[in-house]
C-alpha cells in the first residue's frame, strides 16, 4: 500500500479479531507553520502542499475562510472557474483510487487501463491549471488564472472519447466474475454503524448515508445551480464503493459541460486591505469526503490558529472497526476502498 | 454559526442532550491556546440537512486541568483527543499520549512559548 | 488458418452448450488478447517523442532591469523566499537576486509588481542542478548576506546624515 499508514492485527486462523491503527508518521507541523513563519496570504500556498491529490480542495477551502475573516466577495466567475477545477481533480482522484482497488484485488490488467484512461484528466488539468499535480489556482480574493476558450473547447472533446471508455471500465468493475469474488460481501459497514461513527464521503454514501457538503451549504459555491446530484448505495461493501465512485465521475462531467457553457462574465479577483480579526470556519467536500477549517486572526498579518480537519481523520476509527470478521487476505483491497490520503490526516 | 458556552461540569452534559445520532454530525475537537496558560476547547457539530448549521461548544480552562472525555456519547471522538493530548500536552480523561507524535519527540509544539 | 477459425467455430459452440457465463467471459477476454497481438503499445517512448506541454505552463520567471523601481514589493510577497535584493554600500545601487531551486512558480510576484512587463513568467521548466553547485547552501548565504548589506547601507547613510547635520558645509 502506497501511504504511510500502519495496522497491527490479531488474528484467529486467518479472521481478524482486534486492529489497533497507527498514523503520524508524515506529521510535519504545517498548523504550527502558518502561524508564525508566513504571513495570512502566503498561507494558501503552504496549504496547498498538504496532500498532491486533493490540493484544490484544500487551497480552496483556506481561501474561503480567510476571506471570511477579511469580510471579501469574490466575483461570480472566480467561484465558477474553483467548482470547475475541484470536479475535474474529483475525476482524476477518483480513477486513482478505482485503479489501486483493482490492483489490491490482484486484477493487475483492470489497474493499467484505469491508469491509461485516467491520463486525460492530467493533461486537462495542466492545460487549466499550468502544472499537473500542484495548481497554486485558488488564492485570496479569487483565482489566479482564467480559462481560456479553446481549452474549454478541447475539455469537451475529450469528453467525447472518454465516456465510452468509462462505460467499458463500469462494466468491467460491475461484472466481472473473478473480481466480484474480491470485492462483493467484503468489508462491510451497514448504515448504523456509519451514522455511529460520523464517517464522511464516498465511504459513508455507498452505506445508505447521504452526506455530501455540496448538498449541505450554498452559501460559499452554488452546487445546485450547476447540476449536482448526489450518489447513494445500500449495499456497504468494497464493490458498493467502487460504484459510488464511477458514477460519481458521470455526474462531475455533466457539472462541468455545465459550467462551460453558462459560465458568466467578470473578474477574476478582487482585493482588500483590511487584516483578518476574529475567527471563522469552512467545510468543502474534496474527493474523499468532508474537509473542515477553523481560523482565528487577530488583526496582524499572521493567524493566531488554523485547524485543518482532513476527511480521512473521520474515518479512522470506522476503519479501524470495519476489519473484524474480514479474512486476512482482503485486507489490501479493504484499505485500497477506503482511499485513505495520510499526508492530510497527520499534518 | 451557532456558538454555546458551557464549562467541564456540564459538558458530557449538554452534549449527551443535545447530539442525536441520525440528526447531527460530529465534525472535530480543537483547542486554541490563549496565552498565559489558558486554553480555549472547542467541539463542532453540524446537522445533515439543508441548509447546514454549525454548532461550536466551547469551554475556557486551565492547561494542567484534565478535560472530561466524550467518548461515550461519540464513539469515534477519540482520536482527535489523542491529538490534541500529544499536539497542546494536556491530559484528557481516558487517553494515552504517543498516538501522533512519538514519545520522545519534542513535547506540546501547538503551545505558545 | 483455417484449422484455427474450425476450433473457434468449436469451442464458442461448446461453451454456448455449457451456458457456463464464467467460460463465455473467458473465450471473449481470450479473442481480445490474441487481437492485442497485432496492436502497438500505448506507453508514449519519452524522450524519443515529446509529451504533451501547453503553452503557458508556469515556468521560470524572467526580470526586466530597465523597467524596475526598487520597490521590493516581490521580496514581500514571495512565499518561499526565493527572490532578494542587496545594496551596495557606496552607492546604494540595488542588486535582484532569484533562486530557480526555491520558486514554486506561484506568480505571486508578478501580480505584485506595479510596473507592467518587469517580472513575467516564462514557460520553460525549471532545470536540476548538480551536488558540486551545492544550490541550498549557497543561496541562504547570499539571503543572509543581502539583508545584512541592507541593514549596514541603511545605518552608513543615517550616521553620513548625522555627520552632515552636525557640520554643515560653509
Amino acid at each position: 500500500m502506497l501511504e504511510p499508514l500502519h495496522f497491527k492485527f490479531t488474528t484467529e486462523n486467518e479472521k481478524i479479531v482486534k486492529t489497533e491503527a497507527n498514523v503520524g508518521y508524515v506529521h510535519r507541523g504545517i498548523e504550527q507553520a502558518c502561524c508564525s513563519k508566513f504571513k495570512f496570504r502566503q498561507v494558501s500556498f503552504v496549504v496547498g502542499r498538504v496532500c498532491g491529490l486533493c490540493s484544490i480542495s484544500h487551497t480552496t477551502c483556506y481561501s474561503q475562510v480567510a476571506e471570511k475573516l477579511v469580510k471579501l466577495d469574490i466575483p461570480k466567475r472566480a467561484k465558477y472557474l474553483r467548482m470547475l477545477v475541484i470536479e475535474l481533480d474529483r475525476i482524476h482522484s477518483h480513477l486513482l483510487c478505482l485503479s489501486h482497488v483493482a490492483e489490491n484485488s490482484g486484477f493487475e490488467a483492470l489497474f493499467m487501463q484505469t491508469m491509461r484512461y485516467r491520463e486525460f484528466s492530467m493533461e486537462l488539468l495542466e492545460a487549466v491549471c499550468g502544472n499537473r499535480i500542484q495548481y497554486d489556482f485558488s488564492i485570496v480574493g479569487g483565482v489566479s488564472r482564467d480559462l481560456r476558450s479553446d481549452v474549454a473547447q478541447s475539455i469537451i472533446e475529450k469528453f467525447k472519447v472518454f465516456r465510452p471508455q468509462l462505460d467499458e471500465l463500469v462494466e468491467i468493475y460491475n461484472s466481472n466474475w473473478s473480481l466480484s469474488l474480491k470485492n462483493k460481501g467484503i468489508g462491510v459497514l451497514s448504515r448504523e454503524n456509519a451514522i455511529r461513527l460520523n464517517v464522511v464521503g464516498p465511504f459513508a454514501r455507498a452505506s445508505g448515508l447521504e452526506v455530501d457538503v455540496r448538498n449541505e451549504t450554498e452559501d460559499v459555491l452554488p452546487w445546485k445551480e450547476v447540476g449536482f446530484e448526489m450518489i447513494t448505495d445500500t449495499a456497504g461493501d468494497v464493490h458498493a464503493r467502487n460504484m459510488v465512485r464511477l458514477r460519481e465521475i458521470y455526474v462531475s462531467m455533466k457539472i462541468i459541460e455545465n459550467i462551460i457553457n453558462g459560465l458568466p462574465e467578470g473578474d477574476l479577483l478582487v482585493d482588500t486591505k483590511a487584516f483578518p480579526e476574529g475567527e471563522a470556519v469552512n467545510r468543502i467536500e474534496a474527493p474523499r469526503g468532508e474537509l473542515f477549517y477553523y481560523a482565528k486572526g487577530n488583526k496582524t498579518q499572521v493567524l493566531e490558529r488554523l485547524k485543518i480537519k482532513a476527511p480521512t481523520f473521520s474515518n479512522i476509527p470506522a476503519m479501524v472497526e470495519t476489519f473484524t470478521n474480514n479474512e486476512y487476505a482482503s485486507v489490501p483491497a479493504i484499505i485500497g476502498s477506503y482511499d485513505p490520503c495520510l499526508s492530510c490526516t497527520s499534518r | 454559526m451557532n456558538r454555546i458556552e458551557t464549562s467541564f461540569e456540564n459538558l458530557k452534559k449538554d452534549i449527551a442532550a443535545f447530539y442525536k445520532p441520525e440528526v447531527h454530525h460530529f465534525i472535530t475537537m480543537n483547542g486554541v491556546d490563549l496565552g498565559n496558560d489558558e486554553i480555549e476547547y472547542q467541539w463542532f457539530f453540524c446537522n445533515y440537512a439543508f441548509p447546514s448549521e454549525i454548532t461550536m461548544f466551547t469551554a475556557k480552562a486551565n492547561a494542567d486541568k484534565q478535560v472530561p472525555s466524550i467518548k461515550n456519547s461519540i464513539v469515534s471522538a477519540w482520536l482527535p483527543e489523542a491529538e490534541l493530548v500529544d499536539l497542546l500536552g494536556v491530559d484528557i480523561e481516558d487517553t494515552q499520549k504517543g498516538f501522533v507524535l512519538e514519545l520522545d519527540s519534542e513535547t506540546a509544539p501547538l503551545r505558545k512559548k | 488458418m483455417q484449422v484455427f477459425l474450425q476450433l473457434s467455430v468449436l469451442m464458442t459452440r461448446a461453451c454456448h452448450a455449457l451456458q457456463d457465463k464464467f467460460q463465455i467471459e473467458i473465450m471473449k477476454t481470450f479473442f481480445k488478447t490474441i487481437g492485442n497481438l497485432f496492436r502497438k503499445p500505448v506507453t508514449i517512448p519519452f524522450p524519443a517523442v515529446a509529451t504533451y506541454k501547453p503553452d503557458d505552463y508556469r515556468g521560470l520567471i524572467v526580470f526586466d532591469e530597465s523597467l524596475c523601481i526598487w520597490c521590493r514589493r516581490c521580496e514581500t510577497v514571495c512565499p518561499p523566499g526565493a527572490i532578494v535584493f542587496s545594496q551596495n554600500i557606496t552607492d546604494g545601487k540595488q542588486t535582484y537576486h532569484y533562486s530557480p531551486y526555491v520558486c514554486i512558480y506561484c506568480q505571486e510576484c508578478v501580480r505584485t509588481c506595479p510596473k507592467q512587463g518587469c517580472l513575467t513568467q516564462s514557460s520553460e521548466p525549471g532545470h536540476p542542478a548538480t551536488k558540486e553547485k551545492d544550490v541550498n547552501n549557497v543561496w541562504n548565504k547570499l539571503f543572509t548576506d543581502s539583508l545584512e548589506s541592507r541593514v549596514a547601507y541603511a545605518a552608513e547613510k543615517k550616521k553620513q546624515q548625522a555627520a552632515a547635520k552636525a557640520n554643515p558645509p560653509s
